[in-house]
């Protein structure tokens, strides 16, 4: 120590060093500062929304799939429009199986996507359970696409509504997203040859049913849909 | 003519330097006054945000309703109320102008940190351990006196003072350098970090807060985010449970709640208004309570199947009123709290009303009407026929009255849970051929919270004992009343109440910000801590055998010509004229 101090010279004090501003050029005066700022709010920003351990895996088999080239006409875009092929889908069903859209392919198909928080959903079930029992031996199928629920609340739902036709799990919303869901509920129309054939948003309810919180609509409008798929 | 051009080349070297514009920038961003300047413009807006009413959390982005509210404030603020709204003085805190402002300044402190921390960070570093003879003439704090004839001990003194000292020998005269709380000098430091953690945690708070509000009933649940969400959660209701003393005042709302997160369970919790639950940085807090739901079920009993399930919250109230009445001989033949099933209006009155057969066969009809222009209910009890002797009657609350042969006693008025249900199914096969309508629905004895909560409840209940009781207006001729549990088939369907629900309002909510500013404010009190209480003290002695001279630098807040004087006096020096004098800059 002693050393030290004999090989220094005598300088000046620098009383006042946080008074004087020392330009270092522009990178270590203003550059560097403002990533090290960046990285301060980078860091927070990560340890906000850095993945989370609590979030279960997806299996990523599930959600949009291919389209099997044999099943795409000539001509014919997959879109989820009326008039396009509907888009291909692998989700798993409720009851531990999986279910793939273009398995389908042959039947009218109608897939409704809805959650059992809404009521609109609640409301037009019994009118799909009718339907596919009503439709079923004309080779009528319906696909209810539930949008990220857990299969714990959603079985007592099934069972009471006595939703006899799949039920898949569309847990990522990934084939909500490619279905361009807009809200719920929303159903789609699918004829025999995998086009779709109609959109419809909102609920179908019976006849009389819904007047009071939306116009009422046709009474035998789910029926002429059905109909106009199964050809 | 060399060195001139030499020189003439360097002052337009200086003056393009003076005009770099990243330099210029520094320069404005180093400058403490643009410092305060924005930190005093924010404080302006601030005040602005408290004095001018700001736009409610509900009502921001939805256009019509901060329409509706802008309309409001007009009647406030006149003419100016378009140009304030245009400026975001509605609304100050989210507005961009705000942003930004708090962005230059985390920039600006940044900046100026930056440019400071060379200069500091030598002096904590590589302070100036020897310093020129003139500064023992001229330091802020110096002083002089007789080293003692024993000789100096002012090492140890300073080194018991916890000094970290360093000497030095020319000839016969001994240096000393001795610094104390060195590192309280980079606290400074510790206060800017502090300020960029505050502001960055408002940022913060700004851009990724979250907060939504959920009713949920019993057994239900719902989703945290709009639909397809990424993040998405569910929040069931397992149990609601509202805490009443017996005279109906609230003790305690919590909530028993299920996460699910991608599909799957993951934490089960109990929430309340103080302790919410937390996953995945959200909180669940306890923030409503509502304990009059009803759970109905209806089953077509053709299929098998469920087509209608819900529990529907009955917010608003109808008249019950507590009759009794009365044979000739005294004996009770009604008491009873009525739930009041035909509702009739004209101009003048409001009826509520039901038939009531009595025990001998006789039939009142009984019903409460209130004046449009009156508070005070009045209960009227009329027998239908032609009987000369038939009962009419009008009573006010508490009155009783005798005719016909029976004495009518209107105890008191009750109100019971009801609400009308719009879309309610109808059953196939009555007159109307299914489909749905409005009904009435009426929930008597009703009870707070589940067999887990207190029996208190703030709506008396409208029977001293029994279970709630759901009266069902409009699927029938006649009101159709059930009990927990109980299932009644009208004309192809099964009506089922399931049993009275609660419900809870849960806020989701998510601001990490909080943490942060905790981080914030712990980093300002420990830099005004270190500053204030530890400020660092440099001293620099010159021993000779016969004075010893000192020279110190401390903060502002530090007596050191005292502390000086106490070193002279620890060791046995003669203190001279000299003493603690001090040099005004």
């Amino acid at each position: 120590m002693a050393e030290d101090l004999q090989a220094t010279r005598p300088v000046e004090v620098d009383e006042s060093p946080q008074r004087r501003r020392v330009w270092r050029g522009p990178w270590r005066s203003v550059i560097l500062p403002l990533v090290v700022v960046g990285a301060i709010v980078g860091a927070i920003w990560w340890l906000d929304y850095r993945p989370d351990a609590g979030s279960s895996p997806y299996d990523p088999r599930y959600g949009p799939a291919e389209m099997p080239a044999a099943l795409v006409s000539p001509g014919m875009t997959v879109e989820a429009k009326a008039g396009s092929l509907a888009p291909d889908f692998l989700l798993a069903t409720l009851d531990g199986g999986e279910l793939r859209l273009s398995d389908l392919r042959g039947k009218g198909v109608i897939v409704n996507f809805w959650a059992s928080w809404c009521a609109p959903c609640r409301k037009e079930m019994p009118q799909f359970v009718a339907a596919y029992d009503q439709y079923r031996g004309e080779g009528l199928e319906v696909v209810a696409v539930n949008v990220q629920e857990s299969p714990s609340i959603i079985r007592p739902f099934v069972d009471d509504f006595g939703m006899k036709f799949p039920v898949v799990l569309d847990k990522r919303s990934s084939v909500s997203d490619s279905y361009r869901l807009s809200g719920l509920p929303m159903t789609y129309f699918i004829d025999r040859e995998g086009v779709i054939r109609s959109v419809f948003q909102g609920p179908f309810l019976e006849r009389l049913q819904g007047t009071q919180v939306q116009g009422a609509i046709e009474e035998d409008e789910l029926t002429r849909r059905i109909q106009e798929i199964l050809g | 003519m060399a060195e001139e051009s030499a020189l003439r080349g360097a002052g337009w070297w200086r003056l393009a330097r003076e005009l770099d514009p990243i330099r210029a920038t520094w320069r404005l961003f180093t400058n403490v006054r643009w410092a305060i300047g924005i930190i005093a413009f924010l404080a302006l807006a601030s005040l602005v945000g408290v004095v001018v009413p700001q736009v409610p959390a509900a009502v921001r982005g939805d256009a019509v309703a901060e329409g509706r509210w802008l309309d409001v404030q007009e009647g406030r603020f006149g003419f100016l109320t378009g140009g304030m709204n245009s400026l975001g003085l509605f609304d100050v805190f989210h507005v961009a102008w705000f942003m930004y402002a708090l962005g230059l300044l985390v920039v600006s402190v940044a900046v100026c940190t930056a440019g400071r921390l060379p200069p500091i960070w030598r002096s904590v570093n590589r302070p100036a351990k020897r310093v020129n003879d003139a500064y023992f003439q001229s330091a802020r704090y110096r002083l002089e006196y007789g080293t003692p004839a024993e000789g100096s001990r002012l090492e140890s003194v300073l080194r018991r003072r916890l000094y970290a000292v360093e000497r030095y020998e020319e000839g016969d005269t001994v240096y000393l350098f001795a610094d104390r709380f060195q590192l309280a000098q980079l606290a400074t430091f510790a206060s800017h970090l502090a300020l960029i953690v505050i502001l960055a945690a408002a940022l913060m708070s700004r851009f990724s807060g979250f907060s939504n509000g959920m009713m949920i009933a019993e057994g239900e649940s719902g989703p945290v985010f709009p639909l397809k969400n990424p993040r998405q959660m569910q929040v069931q209701l397992l149990d609601a449970v509202g805490r009443f003393t017996p005279d109906g005042q609230p003790l305690e709302y919590s909530s028993r709640l299920a996460i699910y997160d991608g599909g799957e369970e993951v934490k089960r919790c109990t929430s309340t208004v103080n302790t919410p639950c937390s996953y995945r940085g959200y909180r669940f807090h306890q923030a409503a309570y509502f304990g009059f739901g009803a759970d109905v079920q209806v089953r077509n009993l053709a299929s098998g199947n469920v087509v209608f399930r819900e529990t529907m919250a009955l917010a608003s109230t109808l008249p019950s009123p507590h009759v009794i009445v009365r044979d000739g001989a005294g004996k009770v033949l009604l008491d009873g709290t009525l739930v009041l099933t035909d509702i009739l209006s004209d101009d003048q009155f409001t009826y509520y009303g039901r038939l009531v057969t009595l025990p001998g066969g006789r039939t009142l009809t009984i019903g409460a009407r209130k004046a449009a222009a009156q508070e005070e209910w009045r209960l009227a009890a009329f027998e239908p026929g032609e009987r000369g002797d038939a009962v009419r009657l009008v009573l006010s609350e508490g009155e009783s009255a005798a005719a016909g042969g029976l004495a009518v006693e209107f105890a008191d008025l009750q109100a019971v849970p009801a609400e009308f249900i719009p879309d309610f199914p109808l059953p196939p096969d009555s007159a109307t051929g299914g489909g749905s309508q409005s009904v009435l629905l009426e929930m008597s004895n009703v009870v707070y919270g589940t067999e887990t909560t207190s029996e208190g409840t703030a709506v008396r209940p409208a029977a001293d004992s029994g279970p709630p009781e759901l009266t069902i207006v409009g699927v029938r001729p006649q009101a159709l009343t059930l009990r927990p549990g109980e299932k009644a088939e009208v004309g192809g369907y099964e009506y089922s109440f399931v049993g009275q629900r609660e419900f809870a309002g849960i806020q989701v909510k998510r601001d990490r910000s909080d943490y942060l500013v905790w981080l914030g404010v712990g980093l300002l009190l420990a830099g005004l801590l270190a500053t204030f209480w530890v400020p660092r003290r440099r001293l620099w002695a010159k021993i000779s055998p016969a004075r010893t001279q000192l020279a110190g630098h401390a903060g502002h807040l530090v007596n050191f010509e005292k502390e000086m004087a106490e070193m002279a006096r620890d060791e046995g020096g003669t203190v001279g004229e000299q003493q603690g004098q001090e040099n005004d800059e």
